[in-house]
C-alpha cells in the first residue's frame, strides 16, 4: 500500500520527468530534442549531409507552407468572386520539374560520393580488426592478439560452438581473445569490423558513431570501418528485431586512449603461446 | 457493353439485387461491395488503432522498466504487455493497418464505389469476382487476427517478417502465429489480385461513350495505375508468403542459411512488393485528394496531364527503388548506390504533384468544408512525409537514421498524414453520395482540428527521438542508458496518441448518427462535375437509367460565361467552346 502511494506520487512527478533511473548513464551532452554528439570520422560527413538536406527541405517547407497559407487566405470563397478558370501552365510545369531533378540528382551524386568513401574503399591496412558476431541475445566479440590478426573466419563455419567460424588450425588465431558483450576501441585508430550472426539478423547500432549495419547469418561483412575521435562510454544496441529479448540486447562500448586499450587487451589475452607470424590473411566472405 | 443505350437497370449485368439485409451480404452491386469494404476496414482501423495505443502506453510506461525503488514495472504500466506480446502488437498493428485498413479503404471501398459511377458504367466488369474479393479479404483479416488466439501468440517478427527470425520456429517461438500471418498475407493477395484485374478490365472496357482516357477524373487514373502496381507486385509477396509457410512447416529452407538458404532473398522479395506497395497506399489518396481540392476550390485540377504522367512515373519508378530499404542490409554496395539515385529521382514526380495541388488552389474560390480541410492537410502532411524521406534516400544519412523513430515518423506522415487524411477527405466528400445524407459539418470540423493537432503532436516529435538515437521495435526504451533522457518525449507522444485515438470517436459518432439524422443530400451537394453527381444519392442498382454520354473533361469549374461555376461531364456543348482535354475517343451514339 505504501508502495502504491509512493508510486502514485512518482507517477504525477514522473509524467513530465521521464522517471529516470539512477543508473550511471553517461550524461547526455546534447539536447534531448536533437542528435547526440558525434564521435567518429565519418559521422562528420553524415552530419554534414544531414544538415544540407535539413536546410534544403526546411527552406522549401517554409516556402511551400507560406504559399499554401497565403492561397488559403487569399482565395477563400467570397460572394461575388469567382475562381480563375485555368487548366495549368506548361512553363511552370517545366520549371518545377527541372529544379527538383537538379537538386535531387545533386544530392544523390554527393551522397554516393560519401557512400563510396565509407563503404566501397578498402579500409586502411593498419586498422584494428574486431569481429562481432550476434546471437539471440548478445554479442560475441573477438580481438586479435599481439600479431594484430584475427583467425581466418568463414561464415559457413559459424556454429553454436564456433561463433566466429574460425579455423582452429590457423596460427593467427592462437593469440586472439574474446569477450561477450564488451567492446573497447582505441581512440584515433581505424577499426575494421567483421560482422556476422549465429542465428537471426541483428544489427550493430551506435547513434554516437552514426553507424548502423545489419549482421546477417550466413555472411560475415568486412566492409564497415570507423575511427573514433573522442573517448567515452557508449551503448551498442541491436537495432534489427531479433526476437523476444531484442529490446535488451545491448553491449558495452568504450573508446579509450591507445595505452589504456593495450592494458585492457593484455589483461584479456590468453596465456602467451608462441604465436608465430604467418601470412594468413583474415579474408572473409562478403557480398561486395 | 458501353454502347448499350437504354435498358432496364437490373438487366444490365444480369443479376438481381437481393432484398433487405441480405443485400449487405450477397449483393453483387459494386456500391454495396464498396460499403462492405468501407465498414469492414473502418472496423479494422479501430482495432489497429487500439493496438497502437497499447504500444504507445508500453513505450511511455514499460511493464519491464526497472524503477528506482527496484521494482520491475512502471506503477502505471500494463503488466500483460510483455516483450513478446509487444512485438506481436507492433507486427499486427502494421499488418492490420497496411493490408486490412489503408489498402481496402482506398482500393476496396472507394475503388469499388467510385470507378463504375465515375466512368459511367452500371457495375464492375466481373461482379461475382468483385464480391468474392471482399469475402476473401475478410477471411484474410480473420486468419491474421486468429494468430492472437493460438499457442505462442501472433506473429512477432515485424510486418516485414525478416527471415530467418520469421522462418525458423526455434528463433521466433510463434510458429503457428507466423504461419497464420503468412497465410493471411497470401489470402489477402488473392483479394487484391481479383480486385486489380477487375478494375483494369472495367476502366479499359466500360467507360461511357465519350469518356476518353484523358477525360477520366484523377481518382480513376490513380486507381487504374494502382491496379497495375497491385497486379505486378502482390504476386511476389504471395510467393514469398508461400515460401515462408514451407520453411516454417515443411522443412524447406529458402531463407535459413544454416541449411543453405539466403536471408536476403526474403528482403528482396518482400521489398520488391513492399516499395510498389508504398505507392499503392498513396496513389489513390493522391487521386482522390486532387478531385476534392478541385471541387472545393471550384477550379480545374492544375496541370491535369502532368498529374497523370507523374503518376505513371511513380508507378514505373516504384519498381526500381526497393533496394533503398536495404542500404544497410549488406546488399551489394554498388547496387545500393544505384538504388540511391533512383530513389532520389522518384521524389521528382511527387514534387510535381505537390506544386500542381498548390496550383489547383491558386486563384480558387475555396470552400472550407470538412472534406477540403482534410484534403489540404493531406497536401501539407505529405510534404513533410516526403521531405523526411529524402534524409533516408541519402545513403550516408541512412546509415545513421535507419530503423530509428525517424523512419517511424516518416511513414506515419505519409500513411496517416497522407493516406488517412485523404481517406477522411474522401469520406466527407462521398458519404452524401453513399448514404444520401450529409455528415454534420460542425462535428466534421471539430474532428478535423483535433485530428490534425494531435496527429502532429504525436508524430512530429518522433523525428526528434529518432535522431536522438531511439530504435524502433524495442519493447522498453528505458532499458537503454542513452534513451532514458528521451522518456519525457515518449510520454508526451503517448498522451498525444491517446488524444488522436479518442478524437476519432467524434468521427464515428458523426458517421453513424448521420446515417439516420443527416440532412438529405440531393444528387449533387458539392456541385461537382463528374458522373456520380448526376444520379440519385445513393444511386440505384445499375447506377444509370440511361448510359450517360460524356462531352467534356472532368474539371469544368468556373468556366467564364457560364451561368453556373460548374458544368457536368454529360452536359452537351452549347454555343460556347467545350473545355476538356482530349477529343472524345469514341463516337457519340446517336440513339
Amino acid at each position: 500500500m505504501l508502495n502504491l502511494i509512493r508510486h502514485r506520487t512518482l507517477f504525477f512527478l514522473g509524467m513530465g520527468m521521464g522517471l529516470l533511473s539512477t543508473a550511471h548513464a553517461e550524461i547526455r551532452q546534447t539536447s534531448v530534442w536533437w542528435l547526440p554528439r558525434n564521435v567518429t570520422m565519418f559521422g562528420h560527413e553524415i552530419d554534414f549531409i544531414f544538415y544540407v538536406i535539413l536546410i534544403l527541405t526546411g527552406v522549401t517547407a517554409v516556402a511551400v507552407f507560406s504559399v499554401m497559407i497565403y492561397f488559403i487566405v487569399k482565395y477563400r470563397a467570397r460572394p461575388g468572386v469567382t475562381a480563375v478558370h485555368s487548366h495549368g501552365n506548361n512553363t511552370l510545369e517545366v520549371i518545377w520539374t527541372g529544379i527538383p531533378v537538379f537538386i535531387f540528382l545533386a544530392l544523390a551524386i554527393y551522397g554516393n560520393e560519401q557512400w563510396t568513401q565509407m563503404r566501397l574503399k578498402t579500409p586502411p591496412a593498419d586498422a584494428l580488426p574486431v569481429a562481432v558476431i550476434g546471437e539471440q541475445f548478445g554479442w560475441n566479440v573477438r580481438y586479435p592478439g599481439a600479431d594484430g590478426k584475427l583467425a581466418k573466419m568463414t561464415a559457413s563455419s559459424v556454429t553454436k560452438e564456433n561463433p566466429f567460424g574460425v579455423d582452429a588450425a590457423d596460427p593467427a588465431g592462437l593469440d586472439d581473445f574474446t569477450t561477450y558483450g564488451e567492446l573497447v576501441f582505441p581512440v584515433d585508430r581505424p577499426i575494421r569490423l567483421y560482422l556476422g550472426s549465429k542465428d537471426v539478423i541483428h544489427a550493430f547500432y551506435v547513434p554516437e558513431f552514426r553507424l548502423y549495419q545489419d549482421m546477417v547469418p550466413g555472411r560475415i561483412y568486412d566492409f564497415v570501418w570507423l575511427k573514433a575521435e573522442q573517448t567515452g562510454q557508449f551503448q551498442l544496441a541491436c537495432n534489427q528485431l531479433c526476437g523476444q529479448g531484442h529490446y535488451k540486447m545491448f553491449g558495452k562500448l568504450s573508446v579509450v586512449p591507445q595505452g589504456e586499450y593495450e592494458t585492457w587487451a593484455k589483461g584479456k589475452a590468453p596465456q602467451p603461446t608462441a604465436a608465430k607470424e604467418t601470412s594468413t590473411v583474415p579474408v572473409v566472405m562478403a557480398d561486395r | 457493353m458501353s454502347t448499350a443505350t437504354v435498358h432496364s437497370a437490373t438487366h444490365v449485368h444480369g443479376h438481381e439485387e437481393p432484398s433487405g439485409w441480405k443485400k449487405y451480404l450477397w449483393s453483387l452491386d459494386h456500391k454495396i461491395i464498396g460499403l462492405q469494404y468501407l465498414f469492414t476496414s473502418l472496423a479494422f482501423l479501430f482495432i489497429g488503432g487500439g493496438m497502437a495505443l497499447l504500444l504507445r502506453w508500453q513505450l511511455a510506461y514499460p511493464s519491464t522498466q526497472v524503477m528506482p525503488s527496484g521494482d520491475v514495472g512502471n506503477p502505471i504500466s500494463l503488466p500483460f504487455i510483455n516483450p513478446q506480446f509487444y512485438n506481436a502488437l507492433f507486427t499486427m498493428h502494421a499488418t492490420v493497418m497496411v493490408f486490412l485498413v489503408v489498402m481496402p479503404l482506398l482500393i476496396g471501398a472507394f475503388g469499388n464505389y467510385l470507378i463504375p459511377l465515375k466512368i459511367g458504367a452500371g457495375d464492375m466488369a466481373f461482379p461475382l469476382v468483385n464480391e468474392l474479393s471482399y469475402w476473401v479479404y475478410l477471411l484474410s483479416g480473420l486468419v491474421m487476427l486468429a494468430g492472437f488466439f493460438v499457442a505462442g501468440g501472433a506473429a512477432a517478427g515485424g510486418w516485414t517478417s525478416y527471415a530467418p527470425l520469421s522462418s525458423v520456429a526455434a528463433y521466433n517461438g510463434t510458429k503457428l502465429g507466423q504461419t497464420l500471418w503468412a497465410a493471411g498475407i497470401f489470402i489477402n493477395g488473392l483479394a487484391s489480385i481479383m480486385g486489380a484485374f477487375n478494375y483494369i478490365t472495367t476502366v479499359v472496357n466500360m467507360r461511357a461513350p465519350g469518356m476518353g482516357f484523358f477525360r477520366l477524373p484523377l481518382t480513376i487514373w490513380a486507381l487504374f495505375i494502382t491496379a497495375f502496381l497491385l497486379l505486378l507486385a502482390v504476386p511476389v509477396l504471395s510467393a514469398a508468403g508461400a515460401m515462408l509457410i514451407l520453411d516454417l512447416n515443411f522443412g524447406t529452407s529458402f531463407f535459413n542459411p544454416a541449411k543453405g538458404g539466403q536471408p536476403l532473398l526474403w528482403q528482396h522479395l518482400f521489398w520488391f512488393f513492399g516499395h510498389p506497395e508504398v505507392y499503392i497506399l498513396i496513389l489513390p489518396a493522391m487521386g482522390m485528394a486532387s478531385d476534392v481540392l478541385s471541387i472545393f476550390s471550384r477550379k480545374p485540377v492544375f496541370g491535369y496531364k502532368a498529374m497523370v504522367f507523374a503518376m505513371f512515373a511513380i508507378g514505373f519508378l516504384g519498381f526500381i527503388v526497393w533496394g533503398h530499404h536495404m542500404f544497410v542490409s549488406g546488399m551489394n554496395l554498388v547496387l545500393s548506390a544505384a538504388f540511391g539515385v533512383s530513389t532520389m529521382v522518384i521524389a521528382v514526380p511527387s514534387a510535381i504533384k505537390t506544386f500542381n495541388w498548390l496550383g489547383t488552389i491558386w486563384g480558387g474560390s475555396i470552400r472550407f468544408t470538412s472534406a477540403m480541410l482534410n484534403a489540404l492537410a493531406f497536401v501539407a502532411m505529405f510534404v513533410i512525409g516526403g521531405f523526411s524521406g529524402i534524409f533516408m534516400a541519402s545513403t550516408p544519412v541512412n546509415i545513421f537514421v535507419h530503423h530509428t523513430y525517424f523512419i517511424v515518423a516518416h511513414f506515419h506522415y505519409v500513411l496517416f498524414g497522407g493516406s488517412i487524411f485523404a481517406i477522411f477527405a474522401s469520406i466527407y466528400t462521398w458519404y452524401p453520395k453513399m448514404f444520401g445524407r450529409m455528415l454534420d459539418e460542425t462535428l466534421g470540423k471539430i474532428h478535423f482540428v483535433l485530428t490534425f493537432v494531435f496527429f502532429n503532436l504525436c508524430f512530429f516529435p518522433m523525428h526528434n527521438v529518432g535522431l536522438g538515437g531511439m530504435m524502433r521495435r524495442i519493447a522498453d526504451p528505458t532499458a537503454y542508458e542513452h534513451l532514458r533522457a528521451l522518456q519525457p518525449i515518449n510520454q508526451f507522444i503517448t498522451l498525444a496518441a491517446i488524444g488522436l485515438g479518442f478524437s476519432q470517436l467524434i468521427f464515428l459518432w458523426n458517421f453513424f448518427r448521420s446515417l439516420k439524422h443527416g440532412a438529405p443530400a440531393g444528387n449533387n451537394p458539392w456541385e461537382g462535375t463528374t458522373l456520380e453527381w448526376t444520379v440519385a444519392s445513393p444511386p440505384g442498382h445499375g447506377n444509370f437509367a440511361v448510359t450517360p454520354t460524356v462531352y467534356r473533361g472532368a474539371y469544368d469549374y468556373s468556366v467564364p460565361g457560364h451561368p453556373r461555376d460548374f458544368i457536368m461531364q454529360n452536359e452537351p456543348p452549347t454555343s460556347e467552346s467545350v473545355h476538356g482535354a482530349a477529343p472524345a475517343r469514341r463516337s457519340v451514339p446517336t440513339g
